[in-house]
């Protein structure tokens, strides 16, 4: 830490290896993607990371990623599809870390393309119960210890700008992503009191899922490009997990209830 | 505050725009469903009531004694074969294939005002699940169902209901919020699949004095409504609805149209 005088008085910098020091966080679907960037920039900051990952094969090698690199995170494996498996992350990560200040929601499945008209009940809680219920286990359960936090607690869903304008592709998608930044706007002024704060980020970055997609169609990712203000796609850790950290962060301690869009300015519908 | 008063009488504004059609409305057991039903008949169409029939009766009643042509008809939405089994009654009650769907109708339990860490899995599913569910079933069944027996070719118009309040957030109501969401978003997708189909799919959004939510868990609003105050569901919300299910919309997909007096104006 380190600090420079201005002309309206002194400026304490915090260095960016101490700016979630002491804090846990959970990342669910940390296994890859965006979940892992993000998990790998909170570790970055300073903060104690669980990889809650539905496989332990998936999730091990990014905590030991984390560890050697001189973090701390371990690998829960949790479905958060189920109550009692969350519930198991949740307690294990307090009973191990000594406390919970941040619950990231990530994990998401039921992304292939289908018409509404034949959206079965099958496929529909695919996506209804790794994004919704998902969402819900991770806000009930974490929130005791949010709360314990205080104006440190922070609960962050990773939603997407299809759950603003909807999805051509994805039906079922939209839904279930647009569900998630009301869960955070009404929670934001439920849980206001008790300095939680709760928001949501629309990210656009290289995945598994993304590189399949590419992969089918060659020609998707120069046409996202072109269509993106940045003409790039983003980074998982070092755009998305950037974005995450901050809303972490006691900087963004009077942001609540937001949705931030991050890809690279492809949609600015907001 | 005083209401402004419209500059236009409403027996000079174009009467009968349903005229001819059938439209089917789905949540009529309650205040908001009712009046936009009632507004729908004003504008000529010929009105099958979905839901709890019985609860349905009296508004059938009072439409048919206003000289509409109205029905309740038993839907359960709790399946996609139940709404399919109500819809293709409909047709032979009132003559006519649907060709217009407001949708209004939301489990009675979402109403309830909770704090979210006091609801268990049982109610979530009950609000989530239920609301989605039954919109995802009156969507297909009406995409189904648009134009049977029609010699030119189908389309249809879809109004889904979805208060402003989910826009906002609200103290009490995770659960209810995050359903209108989820069926404001599911409208948008079926905007974007079924534009070819000549079908448009919008919400109609009114204010949240409008669905019995209580005053205390409504978000606060710092913007007083424009015109005075949340509307007369009848005659204020109701030709905005026909208006939506209308030929002369045609060119309007995948809005959501704020219909709270003025309050709610993002973007």
């Amino acid at each position: 830490m380190r600090r420079r005088r201005r002309l309206d008085g002194p400026v304490t910098i915090v260095s960016p290896v101490s700016r979630l020091a002491g804090r846990t966080a959970i990342v669910t679907g940390a296994g890859q993607g965006v979940g892992e960037g993000i998990a790998r920039s909170l570790a970055g900051n300073g903060a104690r990371v669980v990889i809650a990952a539905r496989r332990f094969e998936t999730g091990e090698p990014v905590a030991q990623a984390i560890r050697t690199l001189g973090g701390e995170a371990v690998c829960i494996v949790t479905d958060v599809t189920d109550r009692d498996s969350m519930e198991h992350c949740v307690v294990q990560t307090v009973d191990q870390f000594g406390g919970l200040e941040i619950m990231v929601h990530n994990a998401f499945r039921g992304g292939r393309p289908h018409r509404l008209e034949d959206l079965d009940d099958e496929l529909w809680s695919q996506n209804s119960r790794t994004a919704v219920w998902g969402s819900y286990y991770s806000a009930v359960l974490a929130f005791p210890y949010l709360r314990a936090a205080s104006n440190r607690g922070r609960l962050i869903f990773i939603t997407s700008p299809a759950g603003v304008e909807g999805s051509v592709n994805l039906p079922a998608y939209g839904p279930v992503k647009a569900a998630q930044r009301a869960m955070a706007k009404s929670l934001a002024r439920e849980w206001g009191p008790t300095g939680i704060t709760v928001n949501c980020v629309a990210p656009v970055a290289e995945s598994p899922s993304l590189v399949s997609a590419f992969d089918q169609n060659p020609t998707l990712k120069s046409r996202l490009e072109e269509r993106t203000s940045l003409g790039r796609i983003g980074d998982p850790e070092h755009d998305i997990g950037a974005v995450a950290s901050f809303l972490a962060s006691d900087e963004a301690s009077y942001v609540t209830g937001q949705t931030v869009v991050c890809d690279g300015g492809s949609f600015l519908g907001l | 505050m005083k209401r402004a008063e419209c500059d236009t009488a409403l027996s000079d504004l174009p009467v009968n725009v349903l005229e001819g059609k059938v439209c089917a409305v789905t949540g009529a057991e309650y205040e908001l469903g009712a009046g936009l039903a009632i507004g729908l008949a004003n504008a000529g169409a010929a009105v099958a009531l979905l839901g709890d029939a019985r609860g349905l009766a009296k508004v059938a009643t009072d439409l048919g004694a206003n000289g509409a042509s109205a029905a309740a008809v038993q839907c359960d939405f709790s399946t996609r074969a139940a709404v399919e089994e109500a819809w293709a009654v409909i047709p032979d009650v009132l003559g006519s294939p649907i060709k217009g769907v407001v949708h209004a109708w939301m489990p009675s339990v979402a109403y309830e005002v909770n704090e979210l860490v006091t609801v268990n899995d049982e109610h979530w599913a009950e609000v989530w699940e239920g609301a989605l569910n039954a919109t995802r079933y009156v969507l297909q069944s009406a995409f189904a169902h648009f134009g049977d027996g029609d010699s030119e070719p189908a389309g249809g118009r879809i109004v889904v209901v979805t208060p402003t309040v989910s826009m906002s957030g609200a103290v009490g109501l995770v659960p209810y919020t995050t359903a209108i969401e989820g069926m404001r978003l599911l409208a948008k997708s079926a905007a974007r699949q079924w534009g070819p189909d000549a079908i448009t799919v919008n919400c109609l959004a009114p204010a949240p004095e409008q669905v019995p939510i209580g005053v205390l868990s409504m978000a606060v609003s710092l913007a007083p409504p424009a015109l005075g105050g949340p509307g007369d569901v009848e005659n204020d919300l109701g030709p905005i609805a026909a208006f939506l299910l209308s030929d002369a919309a045609h060119g309007l997909t995948g809005a959501t149209l704020c219909a709270d007096g003025g309050v709610w104006m993002a973007p």
